[in-house]
């Protein structure tokens, strides 16, 4: 398999001169790709990795510039071939996917159009070149390429643009495909499409991939190789299988460690790593990782490690002085791993706290002069039940209305019809008393930790904002102000300090202890952690947990990601364009889920577990959501569903009839025949492909 | 395409029903009473009554403004409260001035605006970029009077290369009309032209900052054609929609300019009709002017629409 | 725990702090030397009836002397000392803006931010700025003139009403961009009133970039009394506006070029002391926002 590389990198540095004022941010960054393996470069933001991407591609920004090392491509260095050569082997030795496939085509060439362009800048006769686009744009799976062909770019969706934007990759039949995040921005069932086509690809036409993303689960999935990146430094690399198995590295260890899993054990505390990622203008001395390393002793703020085989697990090569002198990882102990494991949360018979009943927000009409639009609802009859103590996860894609739901309950989006009520109360109206009930019990924390907390103001006048409602005395507002620091962890002197000092899993931090000024009873948790590194994510995903705990808070928490509502939830709902399609207790729906999304989004969402082969054979749901104005008839789901008249036209049910919400007490699903999706080792056998 | 336009078109009508309210209150706001002016200063009450009632100016506003727009949209202008001559007849002797002024400044300003825009969102480093950063800071601070009267001392006065009062129709003489009209025209597109200038460089540098931009380039598109089909290509709807707007500025900004090189145009017309309150002659100016500056935008909508399929297929 | 370093601000008051910002943008060498040149006029503008008294209208047979230094930029046709005029005539230009353009900023930002309490309204009030938008500039102005009658007021509400949409649609987009943003809605969901909302959140936000169009709209306030006031429409004959100076001086160029150069060089100097101010404002929020 190994024998010459296709990609060899050595020594790559790259600096960048911000105004005379240099700043290193690559370091050694050495690693080689066999010809048509994949190999995934991990790390979190200010890693270093996507910088690597743009170094080999010579796309780096106009401040920065290769100071040291090679980028040999074939034997070639590329740091040393003149820019209108490299130019040229652009898009034909070498091609790259991009992370926002929105942003990356041009919205006013049709897709054809820049297809095309990376044929004939590259030589192909314009005549030839429409042919071999739509050859290409049936290679990578979208349908109908005659009539799309002459579409434009807003008229795909984001899974379609992602999918001509590998089409440009491949046209020349370059070797190597640099993808950076190319799912990132995806939905999990369109991401799995995309990380299947990119397998495909491979086996098809044995190019070499990179993938760089921050998803170990990804990497475990369609890789062959890993890069760990941390601070502008690979700290380890080697095969996928030699890495899960046991990483030699602390924080290749301590990121498996810290994401919620899908599957096996739950209820434990998130092993999560202190601190936060480090700043590339300013790296802590000796090995960057020390300062929040478990393992750490004083030689690593000294020296910097260098990448070394690990000499009792060969396959790893690792920069960590501690592995490298013990022969291998020392296991931590006590400490982050082996947190205490929690019991289950008993389920609860109190009275609801928060209760939704058949909620519909219409988001559609607007006025126009004469007429007004039909009503379109983004929510549709939802109904929820959140009991004192209880967390309730809602998960579902972007778009189906799950944050819809969240702003309704707290009087920001208007309600259409249904009913909202908070401890007992019938809030609906949103009038006055109904208003300072629900501000009273019912708080919320934000998704984007730089966009929650406003920039002109002071932590202290932050909270001081929210303990308003109370009206403390000024000693007592001090004294709360510095309860809640010490609430969510952090230093009460930190008080004085604008926003723009913190971290985003700070900021975070302040998000919640905001929320907990006013004492509410329910915490409505919008996508938390979604904006966060994996290794921050634990921490704030832990301090949730724990502030639930000793404060008995109701959670509603929403997110799109499974392993994170599981791992916090005792009930989950899921979402489906606008409707409710599975609801249950937590262990119950991930162990056996009734309804075929649920189902499909569990396989869909990658397990850091590699499973050689897991990419081809799990099911993957065909096509995209549909114009949630414009919902299917009878059961929503009935156009993409695996068990549906897609694969049993004799299902016609499923096209008269809207399916309700039904099952056992606890456990209900809307689809016409839960049965089916129980078996579900058996449905990627039924799957069309 | 069809559903853009008309979602555009009822603020278009809105725009020119206020123009036409605008245009026919103006007599009214001017505190003049018309009645009096036409019946002369010397006229008995009975007689001022008496061509009240002759012009309608007896009856609610809102009939007469119905009649009177009504009349506008048939093409009758009215008469001349002070010449007695026919509103359109005053206007057409003095169109041609107007037009030559205004289409010639409009041809600059495009050129200037374009050619300006695309260079300074191109260069992008060193002296020259500085250069004309501070070019088109100071052409967009001045406007068209004073540009006017520093070409005048510059040009017409220091050097006395150009003659900077009167005019000769281009028809008549072509060569010695033009030397009439340079300054003028330049000095009504110079600040519009930086003005274009300015929004161009801003939208191609925004431009250049795009994924899709990185994406060509990773494609192994040359720069040049990068800079042409990619940025330049995104950066088109920004100048048309501002060129369009500018148009108007053009038109308003020829009244002073008429004045400034004493030229015999709408400009002047509407200013002295002013002086002597022939209001008449003022409404149909204003309503000219603006009927035009409206009719020019929309056409720059319909061309953004045309270089924008997200604009001409979703509606 | 890393945090970095930050110099601790003092507990003060939320405006005093707004204001602290924009003060600090006139000891930047832009704001220092605009707002300089700017007092010097101002000053100028104000003393000169105690240092020339009755200087300004004082004729004599000396029509048409050049540039000396008794006469700096010479004298006019009937004898006047066209310097003191000038300096006179920036009275007009000074005033027009200083009450023009903050009425028209008030006023603006409100009915900008009227759409916070009621969609309707201000929906409304984003048609009449189109509308506004709509006429080219000096159309507006002659319809003022024909309405009000030409003079000092006339010039001010064309000022003021060629103004008004600049700052409203400054404020309208402020409050939309604000009222979107999660820590306002973290606020709303906190019980904060509408009104301290929009103290505390919205106002400080939308106030940088009005205060920057506020000093471009006092450039585009002294030039437009001059383009009006030079056809006639604008201030009248004999006071003395940098306008009605240029009406005069106009007919006189090739005898008296510094009758026309005075006045434009006295307009130039305005809109550069404005443009490094408003260019000083404008650093200076820029930087507080990327910190």
């Amino acid at each position: 398999m190994t024998d010459a590389p296709m990609l060899e990198v050595n020594d790559l540095a790259v600096q960048f001169d911000f105004g005379g004022v240099a700043i290193q941010a690559l370091h050694d960054v050495s690693f080689s790709v066999g010809k048509g393996r994949i190999l995934g470069i991990v790390g979190e933001s200010g890693s270093g990795k996507s910088l690597t991407a743009k170094s080999i591609m010579g796309m780096l920004p106009e401040a920065g510039r290769v100071s040291n090392g090679s980028i040999r491509l074939d034997g070639r260095d590329l740091v040393e071939v003149p820019e209108t050569e490299l130019r040229q082997m652009r898009g034909r030795d070498l091609a790259m996917v991009f992370q926002d496939p929105q942003a990356a085509l041009n919205p006013v060439k049709t897709i054809g159009w820049q297809i095309v362009e990376a044929l004939v800048v590259h030589g192909m006769p314009k005549a030839k070149a429409r042919a071999r686009a739509l050859e290409l744009l049936r290679q990578v799976g979208i349908p109908d390429p005659e009539t799309r062909i002459d579409e434009f770019p807003h008229q795909f969706s984001g899974g379609m643009r992602q999918r001509a934007v590998i089409a440009i990759a491949i046209a020349n039949s370059s070797p190597l495909i640099i993808a950076d995040e190319p799912t990132t921005a995806l939905d999990v069932t369109i991401q799995a499409q995309v990380l299947r086509l990119l397998a495909k690809l491979r086996a098809d036409l044995g190019v070499t991939v990179i993938l760089i993303t921050h998803d170990m689960g990804v990497v475990a999935e369609l890789c062959d190789d890993v890069v760990v990146m941390y601070g502008g430094r690979v700290v380890e690399r080697g095969t996928v299988e030699a890495i899960f198995d046991a990483p030699q590295h602390p924080y290749t260890r301590a990121l498996l460690a810290s994401m919620p899993r899908i599957e096996g054990a739950r209820g434990r505390e998130l092993a999560a790593i202190p601190g936060s990622t480090p700043d590339l203008s300013r790296l802590p001395s000796g090995c960057a990782y020390h300062p929040r390393c478990a393992l750490a002793e004083d030689m690593c703020a000294r020296k910097v490690p260098p990448l070394e085989p690990i000499p009792e697990r060969p396959e790893n090569t690792s920069a960590c002085l501690v592995a490298q002198r013990d022969g291998r990882l020392p296991p931590e102990g006590e400490g982050a791993s082996a947190a205490s494991a929690r019991p289950d949360r008993p389920e609860t018979e109190a009275a609801p706290i928060l209760q939704v009943e058949d909620l519909r927000v219409d988001f559609g009409s607007k006025r126009r002069f004469f007429s007004r639009t039909a009503p379109f609802y983004a929510v549709d009859g939802v109904s929820l039940t959140v009991r004192p103590g209880e967390t309730v996860g809602l998960v579902g894609e972007s778009g189906c209305g799950k944050t819809t739901v969240s702003r309704a309950i707290v009087g920001v989006n208007p309600i259409a019809s249904g009913r909202v009520s908070v401890d007992g109360r019938d809030v609906t109206s949103f009038d006055g008393p109904a208003t300072a009930l629900v501000r009273d019990q019912v708080q919320y924390v934000f998704q984007d930790p730089y966009a929650s907390l406003n920039p002109r103001l002071t932590i202290r006048q932050i909270l001081n904002e929210a303990l308003e409602r109370r009206r403390l005395s000024a000693e007592a507002r001090e004294e709360e102000c510095a309860r809640l620091m010490k609430l969510v962890g952090l230093d009460r002197h930190y008080l004085d300090r604008y926003p723009k000092a913190f971290s985003g899993g700070q900021r975070q931090r302040i998000g919640i202890a905001r929320a907990l000024a006013v004492q509410p009873k329910v915490l409505i948790c919008d996508e938390p952690v979604s904006a966060l590194d994996v290794s921050i994510q634990a921490q704030v995903i832990n301090i949730l947990a724990d502030l639930r705990d000793r404060l008995g808070l109701a959670v509603l928490f929403i997110a799109h990601d499974l392993a994170v509502v599981r791992h916090l939830s005792d009930r989950v709902a899921v979402m489906y364009l606008g409707r409710i399609v599975e609801e249950g207790p937590a262990e119950e729906i991930y162990a056996a889920p009734r309804h075929p999304y649920t189902a499909v989004l569990m396989a869909s969402t990658p397990k850091p577990v590699p499973q050689p082969g897991a990419m081809a054979s799990k099911t993957i749901l065909e096509g995209d959501p549909p114009d949630p104005r414009n919902p299917p008839s009878g059961c929503r789901f009935r156009t993409r569903c695996p068990i549906g008249p897609l694969v049993h036209p004799d299902r016609t049910i499923c096209e008269r009839e809207d399916p309700a919400l039904s099952g056992d007490r606890s456990h209900k699903a809307a689809c016409h025949f839960p049965q089916d999706t129980t078996q579900t080792t058996e449905m990627r056998e039924r799957m069309p492909s | 395409m069809l559903t853009f336009l008309a979602r555009r078109l009822p603020s278009v009508a809105l725009m020119l029903v206020v123009t036409a309210l605008i245009a026919f209150l103006l007599p009214r706001l001017g505190g003049g009473d018309p009645a009096q002016v036409v019946a002369g200063p010397d006229a008995t009450l009975a007689q001022v009554e008496a061509v009240r009632e002759q012009l309608g100016l007896d009856r609610p506003v809102l009939v007469q403004f119905g009649d009177w727009a009504g009349r506008i949209v048939t093409g009758d202008f009215g008469t001349s409260l002070i010449s007695n001559r026919p509103v359109a007849q005053l206007i057409a002797s003095r169109l041609s001035s107007t037009m030559e002024l205004a289409i010639a400044a409009t041809l600059l300003m495009i050129v200037m605006g374009l050619g300006l825009g695309i260079l300074a969102g191109s260069v992008r480093k060193g002296g020259s970029r500085a250069a004309i950063d501070g070019t088109l800071s100071v052409l967009l601070a001045t406007p068209p009077h004073v540009t006017g009267l520093i070409l005048i001392l510059i040009l017409g006065i220091s050097w006395r290369l150009l003659p900077i009062s009167g005019e000769v129709s281009v028809f008549d003489d072509p060569v010695t009309g033009l030397t009439y009209l340079i300054l003028p025209a330049f000095a009504l597109a110079l600040p519009q032209a930086a003005m274009i200038a300015r929004l161009i460089q801003a939208r191609m540098s925004q431009v250049r900052e795009e994924d899709f931009v990185d994406l060509a380039k990773a494609k192994g598109v040359p720069p040049r054609r990068i800079a042409i089909s990619h940025v330049l290509r995104n950066s088109l709807g920004t100048a048309v929609i501002v060129t369009g707007v500018r148009v108007g500025e053009i038109l308003a900004g020829a009244v002073v300019i008429e004045a400034i090189f004493a030229r015999q145009g709408l400009g002047t017309l509407a200013v002295s009709a002013i002086q002597s309150r022939d209001y008449e002659v003022v409404q149909i100016i204003v309503l000219f002017a603006v009927v035009i500056a409206v009719v020019v935008h929309f056409l720059s909508e319909i061309l953004l629409a045309a270089l924008d399929p997200r604009i001409r297929l979703d509606s | 725990m890393t945090i970095q370093d930050t110099d601790i601000p003092r507990r003060r008051a939320f405006l005093s702090e707004g204001l602290r910002r924009y003060l600090a943008a006139f000891r930047t060498p832009r704001g220092l030397i605009g707002g300089g040149l700017l007092a010097i006029m101002c000053l100028a503008a104000l003393l000169a009836p105690v240092v020339f008294p009755g200087a300004v209208d004082a004729q004599s047979r000396d029509s048409f002397l050049g540039p000396s230094l008794t006469h700096p930029f010479g004298t006019d046709e009937l004898g006047r000392d066209i310097f003191i005029r000038c300096i006179y005539a920036l009275r007009i230009s000074i005033s027009l803006v200083i009450v023009a353009v903050p009425i028209a900023m008030v006023i603006g930002t409100l009915m900008g931010l009227a759409g916070a309490i009621s969609p309707a309204l201000g929906d409304a009030f984003q048609r009449l700025f189109d509308i506004i938008l709509g006429f080219p500039s000096l159309i507006l102005g002659i319809c003022i003139v024909v309405a009000i009658g030409p003079g000092w007021i006339a010039l001010a509400v064309t000022i003021a009403i060629f103004s008004l949409p600049q700052f409203g649609r400054l404020a309208r987009g402020a409050l939309l961009t604000e009222e979107g943003r999660e820590y306002v809605l973290a606020a709303r969901v906190l019980g904060v009133g509408k009104r301290k909302i929009m103290t505390r959140h919205i106002l400080p936000n939308a106030m940088d970039p009005i205060l920057v169009q506020a000093s471009l709209a006092m450039i585009g306030g002294i030039f437009a009394e001059a383009a009006l006031s030079i056809v006639g429409l604008g201030i009248q004959p004999p006071t003395p506006s940098l306008g009605t100076l240029l009406n005069v001086g106009i007919r006189y160029v090739y005898v008296q070029p510094m009758y026309t150069a005075g006045p434009i060089i006295l307009l130039l100097l305005l809109a550069l002391a404005f443009n490094l101010i408003s260019d000083a404002l404008n650093a200076a929020v820029m930087k507080t926002r990327n910190d």
